[in-house]
């Protein structure tokens, strides 16, 4: 198991090599943040001072060897539009974005997983009918939609929740939602799925034929069997809240790493940037990491090595 | 199993009205004490509260106008006002003398007096700063002198007619504390003279100001002024009907009627930025080097319908590239004439048109529209368009190499102030995007530049105008139209500069 976690961590640190190469040359070839920074009718030299002052004069593969240098020492360096680090930035938003990936996170497994299983149960009913057209239609529909919809309706017409902003629960509740629906929809068609797969697998038969309850064949032995794609469809969900809902942030006015984040690339803030996908990439790698040790628990037969 | 369900039902009732409640209650917790604070909702959030480090009028330079004073206020017309400093006159040629006010502390106690503008003005030529501050590289100071302890003589290169308006934008921290404060530290925890202070700033949400007691001017109407930022537009109009918000900057004109309910109003101005499509002299055209197909281009649109069409005639066409009141007024409009275009082309040996590139970027609304709207006005002219959208950054690349391809949707200069206007238009001028020159008119706005002489400078700026308006280096279009939305619990007077003195709104 230690083999195993030394390995996975060895590999992690290549992938935010590659990820930090690949964004940082890539970021310096679409642009030049001094045109961005520097105000409308400032002089050449102010422009070049600032360019030099920023080391952004430097050969691209000295800028990018500075940066490892300081990144290895902690130091992401600072924001060239805000001044302030790097490394404080992206801390500043991360329990607006914490908060609001869990929220959204957990109310999306609390719909999706029984509604799942029920609707697969209920195989050719009108129940599994309605459900999966309304996670058909929730899946498609933009969030941005779901999220106008929501304000309009509970912060607009009924005034029963803050229209956008950060603050106590009740500014949690409907960006919570917009998110959870969203991902909902993903995984209920998933479980639906799966839960089918397993159903019609000839272990279950065996344990019905055995004369098993079905409370007990279904949570024994088809639960189980039938949450491994999820755990892996969730993970990559609950990774993809954690480095930033851009859109829903932006709707809400939610100080999360989304809208910090593309911001950072309009204005080419390269430090920024690099800091901010540094940390989506890190949590990724964890949250992935995370999911294979819950295979372990859920399903005996993986082994990792 | 019926009495699980109804404990079900009961819990799941339980806390549906804990969440409604604490829905009602949170808001509400916040405006336990006092009058409620007076909320501003802008697309973006504050950047630096460090007053040398101000680069946009809105929201930070609204904040920084709020927490610091300069030595004078730019009123909403361009003219200077007394702030620190209580009158002014010229020396000589190159010496302006201040007298300052004697009745001013910062809010960390230190006092106000000529030592801390010389501190301060020390401090703004000096990197990072001088690449944000203009105060320097505008007005040529070279030099800033302690007479006594209130009053300060700046001593410039050359004559200067901007000094006034540039000072307005150079602010006074507390010396000692700018000196000897980290810029990191400067940046998160201002301390200046001005109406307000800071509260708290939680960045990418809210920064609140609160009054402060001790300030020398008048105390502001409303006591406690919170600027947040929400991003998207929509958002914003929903808090202002919520009532949640009391002013909102930032609004396209084709949503303006949205913006009016039981609890709010929409409020237009012309704004300052001049619209238009720049015409690339040195892109990949060369039929555009021609004035005369420059003119043509500008007979063949029709202004005044685009206005009504798109933009709900909530604007006016340029009449010069200087903006009122300091335009020539005998210069009109090109009249939108078809034949006089076509005419104009064929003169300069165009009568069949010519392929053409309009770009546009992210930077201002309503760019593939305005560009759609000009291609189909000069498709009978035979002039064939290719539409191309721009990314802001990549847009902004090619505006400062002058490198665009044919011609370009722009806003530019958002000032009031002649001198600075023209400058931009002469040759190789940083900012002049679309590589006119033209040596007739460097002259005369350089020697406008230098004139102390009102009469004479006025003059010379006209001549200049009407110079540049012929030659047409842009397609000209309209001032930009700027939106606002306000609740009516509040009264307040926009400028159009997009600057917002918080201090200036009356709390009904």
């Amino acid at each position: 198991m230690s083999r195993y976690l030394a390995k996975r961590l060895f590999m992690a640190v290549l992938v935010l090599f590659g990820v930090s190469f690949a964004t940082f040359i890539v970021g310096h070839l679409t642009g030049d943040p001094v045109a961005l920074m520097a105000p409308e009718n400032a002089p050449q030299e102010a422009k070049d001072e600032l360019r030099r002052h920023l080391g952004l004069d430097q050969p691209l593969l000295t800028q990018y060897a500075r940066f490892v240098g300081r990144a290895l020492t902690g130091d992401l360096g600072h924001s060239f539009v805000q001044g302030t680090s790097v490394a404080g930035l992206v801390a500043e938003r991360l329990p607006a974005t914490l908060q609001l990936a869990f929220a959204g996170f957990v109310l999306s497994l609390l719909i999706a997983i029984p509604l799942g299983i029920i609707v697969a149960l209920k195989r050719n009913t009108v129940w599994d009918f309605v459900v999966t057209a309304l996670a058909m239609v929730g899946q498609s529909a933009p969030g941005f939609w779901i999220g106008l919809m929501l304000i309009a309706v509970f912060a607009v017409e009924l005034r029963l929740l803050p229209v956008s902003g950060y603050g106590g629960f009740a500014y949690l509740v409907l960006p919570a939602i917009t998110l959870a629906l969203q991902s909902a929809a993903r995984l209920t068609r998933l479980v639906r799925a799966s839960m089918l797969e397993v159903l019609g697998a000839d272990y279950v038969r065996t344990a019905r034929s055995k004369g098993l309850r079905e409370r007990a064949v279904l949570v024994v032995h088809t639960l189980r069997n039938a949450m491994i794609p999820v755990v892996t469809m969730a993970g990559l969900e609950f990774a993809e809240l954690v480095s930033g809902a851009f859109i829903t942030e932006t709707i809400f006015a939610w100080p999360g790493v989304g809208r910090l984040a593309v911001t950072a690339v309009y204005q080419r803030d390269f430090p920024l940037v690099q800091g901010v996908v540094l940390f989506a990439a890190f949590a990724f790698v964890l949250i992935n990491l995370l999911v294979d040790l819950l295979y372990v628990a859920i399903d005996p037969r993986v082994k990792l090595a | 199993m019926t009495s699980m369900r109804g404990a079900w039902t009961r819990r799941l009732f339980l806390f549906t009205s804990l969440t409604v409640a604490a829905a009602l209650g949170a808001p509400a917790a916040g405006h336990a004490q006092g009058a409620p604070p007076v909320v501003i909702a802008s697309s973006e959030d504050v950047i630096s509260l460090d007053p040398h480090l101000l680069d946009s009028n809105n929201p930070t330079g609204s904040v920084i106008w709020s927490i610091f004073d300069s030595l004078v206020r730019r009123a909403p017309d361009g003219s200077p006002v007394p702030r620190l400093a209580t009158s002014w006159e010229r020396v000589d040629d190159v010496t302006w003398r201040f007298k300052l006010r004697d009745d001013v502390t910062f809010t960390n106690g230190e006092p106000f007096n000529a030592e801390a503008v010389k501190v301060n003005f020390a401090r703004m030529d000096t990197a990072p700063f001088n690449t944000l501050q203009q105060l320097h590289d505008q007005t040529g100071l070279k030099e800033v002198r302690v007479v006594d302890d209130y009053t300060i003589d700046l001593v410039t290169e050359a004559p200067t007619v901007n000094m006034l308006y540039w000072l307005a934008e150079a602010f006074i921290a507390a010396p000692k504390y700018i000196t000897d404060t980290p810029p990191d530290e400067a940046a998160v925890k201002p301390v200046g003279s001005g109406p307000y202070k800071l509260g708290s700033w939680s960045r990418g949400d809210r920064l609140t100001l609160v009054a402060n007691e001790s300030y020398w001017g008048e105390q502001p109407s409303a006591k406690e002024v919170v600027f947040r930022a929400i991003p998207e537009m929509s958002s914003r109009i929903n808090e202002l009907k919520a009532g949640t918000v009391d002013v909102v900057v930032g609004i396209t004109p084709d949503v303006a009627g949205e913006v009016t309910s039981d609890v709010s109003d929409v409020v237009m101005n012309e704004g300052l930025r001049k619209m238009h499509m720049g015409i690339s002299l040195n892109g990949e055209q060369p039929a555009l080097k021609d004035p005369k197909v420059r003119q043509a281009l500008n007979h063949a649109v029709d202004v005044p319908l685009m206005i009504e069409q798109l933009l709900g005639g909530s604007t006016s066409q340029l009449t010069s590239i200087v903006n009122p009141p300091n335009n020539n007024p005998a210069l009109k409009p090109f009249a939108y004439d078809p034949e006089k275009a076509k005419a104009l082309l064929a003169e300069a040996g165009f009568a069949d048109g010519f392929p053409l590139t309009i770009q546009y970027s992210t930077r201002f609304a309503g760019g593939k529209e305005v560009s759609e709207v000009v291609a189909s006005f000069l498709e009978p002219l035979g002039i064939t368009s290719t539409i191309e959208a721009v990314e802001l950054g990549q847009f902004r690349k090619e505006l400062s190499a002058a490198s665009l391809k044919g011609i370009y949707f722009q806003g530019w200069a958002a000032l009031i102030n002649p001198s600075v206007e023209l400058v931009i238009l002469t040759c190789g001028h940083v900012d002049n995007s679309s590589g006119y020159c033209n040596p007739d008119y460097d002259k005369l706005v350089k020697e406008a530049s230098q004139t102390l002489d009102d009469e004479k400078r006025k003059a010379l700026e006209f001549q200049a105008q009407e110079i540049v308006w012929n030659d047409a280096p842009w397609l000209y279009l309209w001032r930009l139209p700027n939106v606002f939305g306000i609740s009516k619990r509040v009264a307040y007077d926009f400028r159009a500069d997009n600057y917002l003195e918080p201090y200036l709104i009356t709390v009904k």
